[in-house]
């Protein structure tokens, strides 16, 4: 509406509303007094305290003033933008104001909530942060917004069972979606899960179907072995570089008959089976892995390596093996995103007091699920890696790399002290929210195969919150799993490889003194390597435990912060199948009402270049951390370019520019400067 | 305040909601409230192995619910051989041997010192060591060449009367002088 731009240019006519939020804010702060203080900074032309500026009420005050008092500026001291930010400038433009021409105070996340011990400085603060939105407002300027497509289809990040049942949801609606996965098959954790809590189903029996459903159903795209390299662009229309590894097998010829695998001569750790079996440089993650097809780990193979063999491409009958396949890079553009990259289970070395690593018979659970599985290394047979006997007295020990917060002690009991967190050695302050039921169901696996064995569970809080959890944890009790609360400070191995664990037995009060022939460390869930990467190709933030930070913990827990982007399963935080799959759903929907829109509107910030001043240095360029601008040659000699649609608007590119050629858009220098005089301002 | 019913079954009626505010506030007592009662301290102890009126996990548990008579009169506050293994492994960063430590520090300034370290900060006032020189030591060091060693040390008690430590070795039970 050109009309809207042209408010601007008058002088600025400015309403202020103080919101109370309740208590929230007023409970704290003085919201007459901030009102007050308000009243005669200049350009403002009116100034109102609300119980609630959000409600029905709250905003038909703010129109009707628009009216009478023919306001071009809109200052709302109240919550976080984050909440509010769209229905004020909603409201805005339905009362013919441009919607930039709005400006929010946040007086109650940054004053009442985080100084509620101090009524007095909160009032204060919240008195600096009107006066310097005011100032800001005076200076700002209208904005057209642009309007952008949405294309109908989707990428899922992450071929777990959260994304497994995303990419289904969202092919089931007709939608054509692409499911990125890093490894040569789909599955995720739960394809090396042997059975599932709290009903105990094969894992892959329940699993295989839906991979099997997924690499049937003609709207999705399997892109196996694949990491995304570049994400541009904003909702409705993302381009994603994908860059595919080579298998040197042709999925479409390989038909899985195995008889290369028969002949390849070298032999390697089976990281499947957590490196407790081996297997060929020419493998197959697991039988029932999609797409079915042969691989080439080309870090092992001999010809790969050393130049000579390719005694598979002589045995293939298929002529399936192709050494010549290369990585192949590919853009893919899609409306919306969902990340599902699930978790990596925490590495026990990170705490040596268990002896992780330096004493073969203690496990992980994550291995003692490949042990007892029957097609792990042991062919299900329960025996112990030291020797190959039969474990008889079992130990689990709870909370490993979870609920830990000795950022010192941790710090420096691997990495010299720096209690850095992020490593996945170093141990988490949150509960993994799985191992407790991990261990119930994995002790009631070692009594169902050896009903006489003995199994001992060491424990802080047993937590069992889930539908039939509680009814398992007592199943296991009556089968005769012995319960103990207290956490083992040490475990020590004995000569003949038997491990023993002190403890206090908090119960009886006495000191436990233990002899076990195996040990399961119920390791934690962390995020997965590589997420911080993956955040950051996408601006995604991550929450203080590392994982990616949700829309709104509570009612936008499929979301994130970025339009277009959904989280599914573990990756936003450790939880249980049902849980991640229900996530899943959630975010195929979220995913679908975007690619339901016809077109978005999209938020017009970014740089604006000056020609007559850039003088084609390429710094922004070279500062620009998603390669948004880009200096070209024109007749004027190198001058820097702005890409609007790979543009996020982070503003390295202003701040940087040596000649100040760049002015950001809606955070022009005047506007920034200004709000930071008189936020400085003595009063 | 407390009141034993039957032989060993203490009953505890009364409880101080405050001490563990005052311990935390106390140096090395700050991380007091994390503990979630894993027993990984006692777990590893020595002492508690050796001594089961020693263990950390139900010292800090007393602390928490405000048993504040019994924490600071008994004597297994004392017991801690500060070998810091409990620190090392305490997944909540409770720091054990610092919060015994500030426990130690409250105890004294209402009167309860172990009498065991009571004797050898009176040793130490008066002979500025551990243990006595007697004669004997002194004509042995003089046979051997060596310096006499003087019998008391007026430096020590001097200090001892700067930073106040005759008179919290003089207090009464409730921290009176
Ligand atoms: C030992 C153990 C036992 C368990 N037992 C049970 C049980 O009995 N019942 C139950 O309900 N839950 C159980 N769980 C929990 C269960 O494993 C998880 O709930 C489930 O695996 C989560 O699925 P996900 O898809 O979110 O993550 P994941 O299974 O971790 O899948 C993530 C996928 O993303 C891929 N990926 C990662 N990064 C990238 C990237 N950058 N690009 C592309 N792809 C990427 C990974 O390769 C993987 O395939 C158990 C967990 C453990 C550790
Ligand atoms: S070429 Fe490589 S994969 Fe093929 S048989 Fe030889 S080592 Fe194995
Ligand atoms: S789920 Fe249980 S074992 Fe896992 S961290 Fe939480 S309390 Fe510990
Ligand atoms: S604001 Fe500048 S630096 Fe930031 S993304 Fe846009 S062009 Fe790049
Ligand atoms: S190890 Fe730490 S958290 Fe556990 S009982 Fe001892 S002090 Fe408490």
């Amino acid at each position: 509406m050109p009309g809207m731009l042209q408010d601007a240019g008058r002088e600025p006519r400015i309403g202020v509303y103080i919101c109370h939020c309740g208590l929230n804010i007023a409970g704290v702060v003085d919201v007459e007094a901030v009102r007050e203080s308000a009243r005669f900074l200049q350009g403002v032309a009116v100034v109102r305290d609300n119980r609630y500026t959000c409600s029905e009420v709250g905003q038909k005050g703010i129109a009707d003033d628009i009216k009478e008092f023919k306001l071009n500026r809109v200052v709302i001291a109240s919550c976080s933008p984050r909440l509010h930010e769209k229905t004020f400038r909603t409201l805005m433009e339905k009362s013919g104001l441009n919607p930039h021409l709005l400006e929010m105070a946040n007086i109650r996340e940054h004053c009442s909530w985080v100084h509620y011990d101090d009524p007095v400085a909160a009032t204060q603060k919240a008195k600096d942060l009107v006066r310097s939105s005011v100032a800001r407002a005076r200076l700002l300027q209208p904005l057209l917004r642009t309007k952008g497509q949405v294309l109908p289809e989707v990428m899922v990040i992450g071929g777990g069972v959260a994304g497994i049942s995303a990419a289904l949801y969202l092919g089931g609606m007709g939608i054509k979606t692409y499911l990125v996965e890093k490894e040569p098959s789909i599955g995720g954790h739960m394809a090396m899960l042997d059975k599932t809590f709290p009903t105990l189903d094969c894992s892959l029996c329940i699993l295989s179907p839906k991979m099997v459903e997924v690499a049937e159903c003609e709207n999705i795209k399997i892109l196996s072995y694949s990491q995304v390299e570049k994400v541009e662009g904003q909702v409705g229309n993302f381009r994603v570089q994908v860059r595919r590894k080579p298998r040197y097998v042709n999925e479409d010829k390989c038909v899985g008959c195995g008889d290369c695998v028969a002949k390849c001569p070298v032999k390697v750790n089976d990281e499947f089976n957590r490196n407790m079996g081996t297997r060929k440089a020419i493998y197959i993650p697991f039988p029932q892995a999609i797409p079915p097809a042969y691989v080439i780990d080309d870090e092992n193979c001999r010809y790969l390596t050393q130049g000579k063999c390719k005694i598979c491409q002589a045995v293939c009958q298929r002529g399936a093996i192709e050494f010549d396949q290369t990585d192949q890079t590919e853009t893919i553009e899609v409306g919306a995103i969902i990340v599902a990259t699930g978790f990596e289970p925490y590495d026990p070395r990170g705490l040596p007091e268990y002896g992780y690593g330096r004493f073969p018979n203690v496990i992980t659970s994550l291995d003692f699920e490949r042990l007892i599985c029957a097609d792990g290394p042991t062919y299900g047979k329960l025996k112990r890696p030291g020797d190959s006997t039969v474990p008889k007295r079992v130990a689990f020990i709870q909370c490993v790399g979870s609920r830990d917060q000795a950022t010192g002690c941790a710090g420096y009991r691997l990495d010299g002290g720096t209690g850095s967190r992020g490593e996945s050695t170093d141990p988490k302050p949150y509960c993994s929210r799985v191992c407790c039921m991990v261990t119930a169901k994995q002790a009631f696996m070692v009594k169902e195969k050896h009903p006489d064995a003995e199994v001992y569970v060491y424990y802080i809080d047993m937590r069992t919150a889930g539908k039939g959890f509680e009814e398992f944890y007592q199943r296991g009790r009556h089968e005769g799993i012995v319960f103990l609360r207290g956490r083992p400070g040490e475990v020590e191995e004995k000569e003949d490889g038997c491990l023993r664990i002190i403890s206090e037995d908090l119960d009886s009060g006495c000191i436990l003194d233990l002899t076990f022939d195996m040990v399961v460390l119920a390791q934690g869930l962390i995020p997965p390597g590589g997420l911080g990467e993956l955040a950051q190709k996408m601006n995604l933030s991550r929450s203080e435990d590392g994982f990616l930070m949700e829309g709104h913990p509570k009612l936008r827990p499929a979301e994130t912060a970025i339009d277009g982007i959904y989280l599914a399963g573990c990756v936003q935080f450790p939880k249980d199948i049902p849980d991640s799959v229900a996530q899943a759903g959630a975010a195929a929907a979220a995913a679908a009402v975007t690619c339901s829109k016809e077109s978005i509107e999209i938020d017009p910030l970014g740089p604006v270049i000056d020609e007559a001043l850039c003088i084609g240095c390429r710094l922004c360029e070279v500062l620009c951390p998603y390669g948004a601008i880009k200096v070209e040659f024109t007749d004027k000699g190198p001058k820097a370019k702005s890409i609007e649609v790979a543009c996020k608007g982070c503003g390295v590119c202003g701040a940087s520019c040596s000649t100040k050629a760049i002015t950001m858009k809606h955070y022009t220098d005047s506007q920034l400067a200004a709000q930071v005089k008189a936020i400085l301002e003595v009063v | 305040m407390e009141s034993v019913r039957k032989k060993d079954v203490p009953v505890v009626t009364v409880l101080d909601p405050k001490f563990k505010y005052e311990v935390a506030r106390e140096p090395g007592g700050e991380n007091i409230k994390y503990c979630f009662q894993c027993g990984t301290c006692t777990s590893g102890c020595k002492v508690a192995e050796l001594d089961s009126k020693y263990n950390p996990r139900k010292i800090i548990k007393m602390v928490i619910l405000g048993m504040r008579e019994r924490v600071l009169s008994g004597d297994f506050i004392w017991l801690c051989a500060t070998c810091y293994t409990c620190h090392e492994r305490c997944p909540q960063d409770v720091r054990i041997p610092e919060v015994m430590n500030a426990l130690k520090n409250i105890a004294v300034r209402e009167g309860y010192i172990h009498p065991a370290f009571r004797a050898q900060a009176e040793l130490i006032a008066g002979h500025g060591r551990l243990y006595e020189i007697d004669e004997l030591a002194n004509e042995k060091r003089t046979d051997w060449g060596l310096t006499e060693i003087p019998q008391g040390c007026p430096e020590v008690a001097e200090i001892y009367g700067i930073t106040g430590l005759f008179d919290l070795l003089s207090r009464e039970v409730g921290g009176k002088t």
